[in-house]
């Protein structure tokens, strides 16, 4: 099972709801996003003038470049298919991609926040959310989930809920008759990174001449993974001093003075 | 106390002293604020309340709230719903930002500073109603009820305006939504039809969707949209008539890049082909309507040559649209438009859309403008009404007997009602009653409305939210919002017709409590009218009690409804069928004897003049005019109203996308802000484009405060429609500033 989530640009009217349910739904901060919608054009095209949207959120690859970078200390993890009940136990770091739904998806509490599976993916589908920094981290990773939690209850995704036009379909690629195979079959496609065989499974629908923009301004190129790396050594490196800067009470004690202080010095 | 740090501003500290410092317990030692879980819950499993009707825009689809711990978390489509279904919009969506913006307002508040500059000192409800009870009283005492002027918006305006329209006994009544928005379709089809269009057009099964303006997709409706999408899904052809390349045009067959102003000579030019060329519904013409010959005479001048010399497209592309009308009626959908006050000619305009209706013969047919039939029984509970005769009525010429504009919407024409008020002629106008409007932004002339202002002896306002106008107030009261009190009933019908028959009733019901001091309209109308000596002739207490008597002439009740999960469905009926006495005017001999063309006819517009641009502005798709500026969700999707330039023009004059830019218009005022450029070639060159409703003045919007630029601040020239006497407000022209040097427009 392969979930994937078609967006037909036939259909869509670049209205945001999408992008507005998924932070009312995920309490997502007002600032960063799971979801996106750009809006293109118009502009003159070799068909013509066009406009047209990127609707985007997280590909949940066939092969993300992401879930390699977690630099969390690896665990065992159990993995049940819903359908099934058959189960697969895997090592996994804090980020992963699910073995039975393909899913990618995140634990929180493990994570450390240092945000190289972000800097891993083309596109700019993981954000840290400093809301949810804790005592080891200075953030959580955050990205859409295809609202695993909503379809495990039986119901669609936020962001297909509260579609005004239809545009967003959602199922199992896997399936040949599922509606967002069938979309494939009509030739919906995802948005490969240059050079890159990631496998996205979110997918784009729409006239030639919108999917070509579409194409020609969002395909992005493979994230520098130096980068992302240097980061996630440096976070991997301070994990230890993390761990034992927690025990250390002392410290929480001096911090609290601090805060204090830092308060009065504020009024 | 408040936890008052930022976050970075610790990190640095902390990193001094410790590697590490556990936060969440520092804080909660100190602050007893407890951490939120990491993993955000999700709220399906939150408690559904049913009930809601959204007002985030004026659509209101039906909502269902998602509340947690008595906090609104989420709000849904009503998977009820057979109109929006699961289905609400950026802005629907965004309601619990409004619901819970720290800017809202809270208490009754009197200015204690001056109007326009206000200084806000809380007082009590029993403070603030004496007072604009008293001075309400001190108004009509000195200079009669026609010296209170009123300006309404929404839903919770309505019973309050007709309090002061029909109780109090005021002709001076100006809604934003008839005379600055769709009041002249509506007078302009009840002159050619008998009766206002709505959008009852039938997208979803028409062949040929023909907008002049309309920007389906920038402007959102949710069932509207989906009837749309609907029919572009069905294989409709769609015909977009704009200067720009709008969300519609993008997805048009026919994109006609008219030139601004010269809509009615296009579609006379279409007619006229359809008629010389014997392409009109004949049957539909003998049958259905009056004054053809006349008519056709009318505008037999308009030839493709002529048209397309005047709209600026070619006589080709005029004729390949006609035909497509033509081969495609009678299914061809001719939207009449929701927003029309563009250029003070546009009652003509909105008769050529009903004409060129008729012409191809679209009424009450499949694909056509079709009314669906609603539930009846709704009972409209309210003030009980007067006549106050025409004594007072401003719209009255004394003299000669008549109307001053023979066909204005409810209410009185905008522009008399401030003119009378600065003027002091016929008579002195001190009161002003501003609730839900926010004629600031809203009205085009900012200066003369703050003239208007200056001279009352009272303005109170009500709201929910701080705006450019209740800056103005007196005495500013706050207001529960649409999902905290019950209101207006939503009814209709299945959103494509196509579709076994169906009606449904909504209430809006509540879905949380109001929080602060925040109080709704019954209860403050009522209030002001004991005060003035109305007390008597209260109709209701409370809103559930007009909620309540409204649904028993349905035979329904509130526990009957919320028993049905929030709406009633009930079996529908075919609104296929034309009514017997159905008759469009093609030519209107009421509308000659008050001195105006009896069929529709092209006046043109002002040309642009040397070195500026024309001023057009539109819908955004997150935005309802200037109401959501604030809304954090909102703006942060759109902060900013970037400008649309020209290709061409933003080249000879060394703009790039992003520049940012002021503005300065023909009369020499100038933009308070600046907002960014974005060069296309989606426009044409004698015109630049913004979003409506940007850039608001009052510093008690912390999010829509300043914000990319307010196009009303530059709409000063003032258009009448002659026939209407509404607004039209694209013909004022600008020029761009950069660096602080003014930039020509070049021809």
């Amino acid at each position: 099972m392969q979930y994937g989530m078609i967006i037909d640009l036939e259909r869509c009217v670049g209205c945001h709801a999408c992008t507005i349910a998924c932070k009312a739904e995920w309490e997502v901060p007002v600032v960063n996003a799971r979801n996106w919608v750009k809006r293109l054009g118009p502009t003159m095209t070799a068909d013509g003038m066009t406009a047209t949207y990127y609707p985007g959120l997280c590909n949940h690859c066939a092969k993300p470049t992401c879930v390699p970078e977690c630099p969390a200390d690896e665990v065992e993890m159990t993995f049940k298919d819903a359908k099934s009940g058959k189960t697969k136990t895997m090592k996994v770091a804090a980020t992963w991609k699910d073995p039975f739904d393909g899913t990618v998806q995140v634990d929180k509490e493990r994570c450390l926040g240092c945000g190289a599976c972000a800097d891993a993916c083309p596109y700019g589908a993981r954000y840290v959310n400093p809301d949810l920094a804790d005592d080891n981290s200075e953030g959580k990773v955050d990205k859409c989930t295809y609202c695993k939690p909503r379809v495990e209850a039986g119901l669609d995704p936020a962001c297909v809920q509260t579609c005004i036009a239809g545009a967003r379909i959602f199922g199992d690629l896997d399936d040949p008759n599922s509606e967002v195979s069938k979309y494939v079959k009509k030739g919906a496609k995802g948005l490969e990174a240059k050079g890159g065989h990631l496998g996205p499974n979110s997918r784009y629908y729409g006239k030639k001449r919108d999917i070509n923009l579409l194409f020609a301004d969002y395909t992005p190129e493979l994230a520098d993974l130096g980068s992302a790396r240097r980061r996630a050594m440096m976070a991997s490196m301070v994990k230890p001093a993390m761990n034992k800067a927690r025990n250390m009470g002392l410290l929480g004690l001096a911090g609290a003075m601090l805060v204090k202080g830092m308060q009065e010095e504020d009024k | 106390m408040a936890f008052n740090l930022t976050r970075r501003k610790f990190l640095k500290a902390a990193s001094l002293a410790a590697a590490s410092v556990p936060l969440s317990k520092v804080v909660s030692a100190d602050t007893g604020v407890s951490k939120a879980p990491l993993v955000a819950k999700g709220t399906h499993g939150d408690k559904t309340v049913v009930g809601g009707v959204c007002e985030m825009c004026f659509w209101r689809c039906q909502l269902v709230g998602k509340v947690r711990d008595g906090r609104l978390m989420k709000l849904e489509g009503n998977p009820k719903s057979i109109d929006n279904g699961t289905a609400i919009c950026a802005r629907g969506n965004a309601g619990v930002k409004l619901l819970y913006d720290v800017d809202r307002l809270k208490y009754p508040m009197k200015n204690v500073g001056k109007r326009g500059a206000p200084k806000w000192k809380r007082i009590s409800w029993q403070e603030a109603l004496d007072e604009c009870g008293e001075r309400l009283n001190g108004v009509v005492n000195t200079y009669g009820a026609h010296g209170i002027s009123v300006f309404p918006h929404g839903a919770s305006a309505k019973y309050p305006m007709h309090y002061f329209e029909r109780t109090v006994g005021t002709h001076n009544v100006s809604e934003a939504s008839f005379f600055q928005c769709r009041g002249i379709r509506d007078t302009a089809y009840v002159a050619s039809t008998g009766m206002p269009p709505g959008e009852k057009v039938d997208m979803p099964n028409t062949k040929v969707l023909f907008l002049i303006g309309g920007h389906l997709g920038e402007n959102i409706h949710v069932s509207h949209i989906k009837q749309y999408v609907q029919g572009l899904q069905n294989g409709m052809k769609l015909v977009v008539a704009d200067p720009r390349f709008s969300a519609s045009a993008a997805k048009a067959d026919i994109w006609v890049q008219i030139k601004p102003g010269t809509d009615t000579a296009y579609m006379l030019a279409i007619m006229n082909y359809l008629v010389q060329n014997n392409k009109y519904d004949k049957d539909f013409i003998e049958n259905y309507t009056d004054g053809f010959d006349e008519f056709a005479k009318a505008i037999s001048e308009w030839s493709l040559e002529k048209a397309a010399k005047e709209c600026d497209i070619p006589a080709e592309q005029i004729k390949e649209v006609a035909e497509l009308l033509a081969a495609n009626a009678p299914n061809v959908a001719i939207h009449p438009g929701r927003h029309v006050s563009w250029y003070g000619n546009d009652f003509q305009r909105q008769r050529a859309l009903a004409c060129l209706t008729a012409v191809l013969g679209a009424y009450f047919v499949k694909g056509g403008w079709v009314p669906p039939k609603g539930p009846k029984g709704i009972k409209g509970i309210s003030w009980k009404k007067h006549d106050h005769g025409h004594k007072f009525d401003l719209n009255y010429n004394q003299e000669e007997d008549e109307k001053v504009y023979s066909n204005n919407p409810p209410g009185t024409p905008t522009e008399l009602i401030r003119d009378c008020a600065i003027s002091g002629k016929p008579y002195p106008i001190k009161g002003c009653v501003i609730w839900g409007q926010n004629p600031m932004q809203t009205i085009p002339g900012q200066e003369k409305m703050k003239k208007v202002l200056e001279q009352m002896d009272f303005v109170m306002c009500v709201d929910v939210m701080p705006t450019d106008i209740t800056m103005w107030a007196d005495i500013l009261l706050p207001e529960a919002s649409y999902l905290e009190r019950y209101d207006y009933i939503k009814k209709g019908t299945q959103w494509d017709l196509s579709k076994p028959h169906q009606q449904y009733i909504a209430p809006r019901m509540p879905l949380v409590d109001p929080m602060f001091e925040r109080k709704d309209q019954v209860y403050i109308t009522n209030e002001l009218a004991k005060r003035m000596g109305h007390g008597d002739e209260i109709p209701v207490n409370s809103l559930e009690e007009m909620t309540e008597k409204s649904l028993a002439g349905a035979g329904l009740s509130i526990a009957q409804i919320k028993k049905e999960g929030g709406i009633h469905i009930q079996p529908g009926k075919d609104p296929y069928k034309m009514p017997e006495d159905f008759e469009v005017l093609l030519f209107n001999e009421d509308l000659t004897d008050a001195g105006h063309p009896g069929a529709p006819t092209y006046k043109p517009v002002e040309e642009v003049p040397k070195g500026f641009a024309r001023l057009l502005y539109g819908r955004a798709p997150v935005h309802t005019f200037n109401r959501s500026q604030n809304n954090v969700w909102l703006n942060n999707a759109m902060p900013d109203n970037p400008v649309w330039v020209n290709e061409k023009v933003a080249g000879r004059l060394g703009l790039i996308d992003g520049d940012t830019v002021g503005f300065v218009n023909s009369e020499g005022v100038k933009s308070r802000t600046t907002t960014t450029v974005k060069v296309t070639p989606g426009i044409r060159e004698d015109c630049v484009y913004m979003y409506h409703g940007y850039g608001s003045a009052n510093p008690a919007l912390s999010t829509g405060h300043g914000t990319g630029v307010d196009d009303t601040s530059l709409i000063t020239k003032l258009a009448i429609d002659p026939e209407s006497g509404c607004s039209g407000m694209r013909n004022n022209f600008v020029k761009l500033i950069k660096d602080d040097k003014v930039l020509d427009i070049p021809a």
